[in-house]
């Protein structure tokens, strides 16, 4: 069982570019419910397909990131850190469909990150610490999965 | 007349100094301005010519400041700017122009028109003729310390985040520290990861700095809507938390106006100078790389290119050093045309972004943009403002142009030498 950040980032590195997305795409699952927009459900569909072609993960790729652009905080207006959590899944949702060694740490880290800033944002919310319960929650899924 | 117009016409006699006098007295009407502006240039709409944007203003400066003007007004030959048309002139001062500047450097007897505009906003303002956007963000500027109202446990989360992130320390309130870090509230919310970046890179060079509680917010809504004494209001506050902390320097983030706001109008809006230095943060990364203090390993192969923010470069004179840096980190890097201090704004600066009512201008002043970057077809754009970066990214969305947008702090930070 993983339990900390050091075990987590080199159980992550261990990982082939398959499997990087298939973790990447756990953790985007355990936070999808703070976004709304539909197509970041649709991409993680087909990223967590295993066997997905390339062309069908570059299109889903193109589309969170048209997702990710529609939700970003507009400069001066109002923040809204409910929608931010949105963002932040987009933003995993981004990680975790781009091919490995394109981003510093590595696809499923980036995504992982993502995702409890997504957690960050809501706890910004709510006060709740949820970001921290969010580490947790991805040490258990990537045990989980190493174990699968 | 009601009081509303009669604060904004007392507001624009009170901003025509001697700079705007002399501009408007040597204007030659030669409408080299509108080739400079991007609003014209990809509308081919004449109201959007720089100088025509001033036009209530330069009337009040003909009919109360010259001869012929106030003896027309007394015989009741001239018009008298009216509520009306200060109405219909908001969108051109405030949709319409970025104060990107580039129209000033054009002029061939040297009007600073970017300069005009500023003063012009303050009687649009004073004359209750702002965009809602900005009346809102300049409103929680004030009352909050954010145009985009994040609040200090808000930044502590994010803080607290990327301190997890990258396994180091985030100094905060650090009294005696050399450097204290702005940030802006789009570095807060969209792209924390610029904090992490500057953390590794200053602990690497071995630079001693921190952000303050009481004064993180870099941007300056005061200066971007026309009200001086908010805009003042902003600059004290850095003052007062920079000598708090006896801090020797403060540093202006990947945000345009900001550095425009702090660096150059901050010691004339409150009236002294600072007893610290201000530096953009790629002004500093670059002296320590010259110092030998800032190493990278690695470079990047894809075709880079580099957009300068307006008021780093055209105002600010950072040109080179940008430059410098991404040669440290890039193999491919291409210049589009017409850059540093010619370069083309990207359509968002000055308040635009702000304001809802300009999206569809905005995404149309993005055409020329996606003119430079057709010439030069890079694999990444890198630049450093992140109102810029969320422009950048919606017009090249628009456009269906898949090109990343790259923070040049964060790539820097991405190729630090390890240990």
């Amino acid at each position: 069982m993983i339990t900390n950040d050091r075990e987590f980032r080199a159980a992550l590195d261990g990982l082939d570019a398959r499997q990087q997305r298939l973790a990447a795409v756990r953790f985007v699952e355990d936070v999808l419910p703070l976004c709304t927009d539909e197509r970041i459900n649709r991409a993680m569909v087909v990223a967590a397909d295993g066997g997905a072609s390339t062309t069908a993960l570059a299109d889903a790729l193109k589309s969170v990131k048209a997702a990710t652009i529609d939700c970003h905080a507009r400069c001066g207006a109002e923040g809204d850190w409910e929608a931010q959590a949105g963002y932040f899944v987009a933003r995993a949702a981004i990680a975790a469909l781009t091919p490995l060694g394109q981003l510093p740490g590595g696809s499923a880290w980036q995504a992982a990150m993502s995702c409890r800033m997504a957690q960050t944002s809501k706890s910004i919310v709510s006060g709740e610490n949820s970001g921290e319960l969010e580490t947790e929650r991805q040490y258990a899924i990537l045990s989980a999965y190493m174990n699968s | 007349m009601t009081a509303s117009l009669e604060r904004g016409l007392h507001a624009f006699k009170e901003q025509i100094d001697a700079p705007v006098a002399s501009f408007f007295s040597s204007c030659v009407r030669c409408g080299l301005c509108a080739e400079a502006c991007l609003f014209f240039t990809e509308t081919g709409d004449p109201s959007y010519t720089p100088i025509h944007k001033l036009e209530p203003l330069r009337r009040v400066w003909k009919q109360e400041y010259t001869f012929w003007g106030r003896l027309a007004k007394a015989v009741g030959l001239s018009k008298p700017v009216t509520d009306t048309e200060l109405a219909q002139w908001e969108t051109l001062v405030y949709d319409s122009c970025t104060l990107c500047g580039r129209c000033s450097m054009v002029c061939p007897v040297g009007n600073d028109i970017a300069y005009m505009i500023r003063r012009m906003r303050e009687g649009m303002a004073a004359a209750g003729h702002a965009p809602e956007g900005l009346i809102g963000a300049t409103t929680r500027a004030v009352t909050i310390g954010s145009p985009m109202g994040v609040k200090l446990p808000a930044l502590l989360a994010q803080i607290g985040h990327t301190e997890k992130d990258i396994g180091m320390k985030i100094p905060v309130d650090v009294a005696g520290a050399d450097y204290m870090l702005l940030l802006s509230s789009m570095e807060i919310m969209n792209f924390p990861e610029f904090i992490g970046a500057v953390a590794k890179i200053f602990s690497k060079a071995g630079v001693s700095w921190t952000i303050s509680s009481e004064a993180f917010e870099a941007t300056n809504s005061g200066i971007q809507i026309g009200v001086s004494e908010i805009a003042a209001q902003l600059v004290q506050r850095i003052v007062d938390a920079a000598e708090k902390l006896k801090v020797k320097s403060v540093i202006s983030p990947e945000c345009g106006h900001a550095y425009m706001a702090i660096r150059w109008e901050g010691p004339n809006l409150i009236g002294k100078p600072y007893n610290f230095k201000v530096v953009h943060i790629l002004e500093l990364l670059d002296d320590l790389r010259k110092q030998g203090r800032l190493k990278t390993s690695g470079k990047e192969t894809q075709r880079l290119t580099y957009h300068d923010p307006c008021q780093i470069a055209r105002r600010g004179g950072v040109v080179d050093q940008p430059r410098n840096l991404i040669n440290m980190v890039a193999e491919n890097f291409v210049e589009m045309p017409e850059t540093g201090t010619m370069n083309w704004c990207c359509g968002a600066g000055g308040g635009v972004s702000a304001n809802e009512r300009a999206d569809e201008l905005r995404l149309a002043a993005f055409k020329r943009k996606k003119k430079q970057l057709d010439v030069v077809r890079p694999d990444a754009l890198v630049s450093a403002c992140s109102n810029c970066r969320i422009q950048l990214e919606d017009g090249l969305e628009e456009n269906n142009m898949d090109i990343p947008v790259l923070s040049l702090t964060e790539t820097i930070a991405e190729h630090l030498v390890d240990d």
